[in-house]
């Protein structure tokens, strides 16, 4: 396992040659042994298609190849970090949340209303995550920021899972989601409770929620 | 659910953390230096007197030894107990032993007498010397790392009973054809990291989670005589960003004005 969580807010992970790792950029605290940071022009991993594609699904966060062999400290903004492993999955993630990646992980990018249409592309206008959201599939690790603590929620079949979608961080596993509306008529004379909109979750995964309903 | 614990003069820990933000002082007729403006509340009868007063002349002579921002520090005479605070950021004490301890002046909350308190040579830190305890703030935890280390000047507190840090550049991604193309065009910008404080030798590295700063907290000028570093203006100390050196066949600033 390539991060070890130092404490709430820190990553250490490990460098390997030939093994490489994407982060974002200045996110470095500190580090040892010869490992090299490298700005990442395309933004991650894949050719120019992929990079056209970032900049246009506005998934294109500025990241840094990190090389070479030793050990990084991550952190950034102070935000709390969660390490979240893949084995086989894929995890659907804003990519300014992504802290840090391994390598091996396949990146993507992913259009809103692929997964439930109009629905889909409202939940992603809700949720901040706006048309296009970023997916990281395979095996490995990836260190999510967020503000405030973060819980997981695991998603069991039968036991769909309701999340306010300004405190949604991520989800991974085979997952629907769908935005339930509450809105009532009391929301529309402007005594709703705040709560008209949710994320429901549904299928078997995990999702993961921030103890704040502040972006990052 | 917990209720909000209840605190009254007797259950207060002793110099010891309230919770991970506040830190409670006993004074039992003793002093203690501590930054303008961090102490939260307190119990008992305490003075705070600016520095710079007659009375407290003797002490100033031990243990300030920077007299120029002594405006910014106040010491705190009586007896009670006095919780210090600052923004929310995480807030811890240290002892030292017959031991000396650098750190930046924007984490320094408060200090036993016992310590004394230099200017470091290194522009924007202090130095304590002695025995004692003293109180820092941090954004999230404190790390300790042993050197060899290469910080980043923002994620750096200080450290102890280390050779002074020096600048280290990474610049291996702006040499060569795409290096070139990269640093007269800032496609591609900068990584961020091409700068870092490299510390080696024996001695501790203290390390914030984060790569947010206090505040600069003026240390006070040092006078300007030859040989003394940064002897003129205290900004553009080592906490501050971008300073990569000029490199041959950079178009001035344009990377800058390009990338990041």
């Amino acid at each position: 396992m390539p991060f070890r969580e130092i404490n709430s807010k820190m990553v250490e992970a490990t460098v390997t040659p030939g093994q490489k790792m994407f982060s974002q950029r200045g996110a470095m605290l500190a580090y040892r042994g010869d490992v090299s940071f490298t700005p990442n022009i395309t933004g991650g991993q894949g050719g120019l298609a992929s990079m056209i594609g970032r900049r246009v699904a506005n998934e294109a966060t500025p990241l840094m190849t990190v090389e070479g062999n030793g050990t990084v400290m991550f952190g950034h903004g102070g935000h709390h970090i969660q390490v979240v492993q893949l084995t086989g999955d894929t995890l659907y993630v804003e990519a300014d949340r992504l802290l840090a990646f391994d390598g091996t992980l396949h990146q993507g990018t992913m259009f809103m209303g692929s997964q439930g249409g109009v629905m889909g592309m409202v939940r992603g206008q809700v949720t901040g995550q706006g048309l296009f959201t970023t997916t990281l599939g395979g095996h490995g690790a990836v260190a999510v920021m967020a503000h405030g603590g973060v819980i997981e929620l695991p998603i069991t079949p039968g036991r769909p899972v309701h999340v306010d979608p300004q405190a949604y961080v991520a989800h991974h596993g085979d997952v629907r989601n769908k935005l339930s509306t509450a809105l009532g008529w009391r929301d529309m004379v402007g005594r709703g409770s705040g709560e008209a909109f949710q994320l429901e979750l549904s299928g078997s995964g995990a999702v993961y929620v921030q103890a704040s309903e502040e972006k990052l | 659910m917990s209720t909000p614990l209840v605190f009254d003069p007797t259950t207060l820990p002793s110099d010891d953390n309230v919770n991970a933000y506040t830190f409670c002082v006993e004074l039992k007729g003793s002093q203690w230096f501590l930054q303008k403006g961090k102490m939260i509340a307190y119990y008992g009868r305490i003075d705070f007197n600016g520095i710079g007063h007659g009375r407290l002349d003797r002490l100033l002579r031990t243990s300030f030894h920077s007299p120029l921002h002594a405006s910014d520090w106040v010491v705190a005479e009586g007896s009670g107990k006095m919780l210090l605070a600052d923004r929310a950021f995480d807030v811890n004490s240290f002892d030292l032993d017959d031991g000396n301890l650098t750190i930046r002046a924007g984490n320094l909350l408060a200090y036993q007498p016992t310590l004394a308190l230099k200017q470091s040579i290194v522009p924007g830190f202090l130095t304590l010397i002695g025995t004692g305890k003293f109180v820092a703030a941090s954004n999230g935890p404190v790390v300790f790392m042993e050197p060899p280390v290469r910080v980043d000047p923002q994620a750096l507190v200080g450290w102890a009973d280390c050779p002074s840090p020096c600048h280290h550049y990474d610049h291996g991604y702006m040499t060569g054809v795409m290096g070139g193309v990269r640093a007269l065009t800032g496609i591609g910008g900068a990584s961020g990291e091409e700068h870092q404080f490299e510390f080696v030798g024996a001695g501790t590295v203290l390390l914030q989670s984060s790569e947010v700063l206090m505040p600069e907290q003026a240390t006070g000028v040092v006078g300007s005589e030859p040989g003394v570093p940064s002897g003129h203006a205290p900004a553009g100390g080592p906490g501050q960003h971008g300073s990569a050196p000029r490199l041959p066949g950079q178009l001035g600033d344009l990377q800058r004005r390009f990338g990041l």
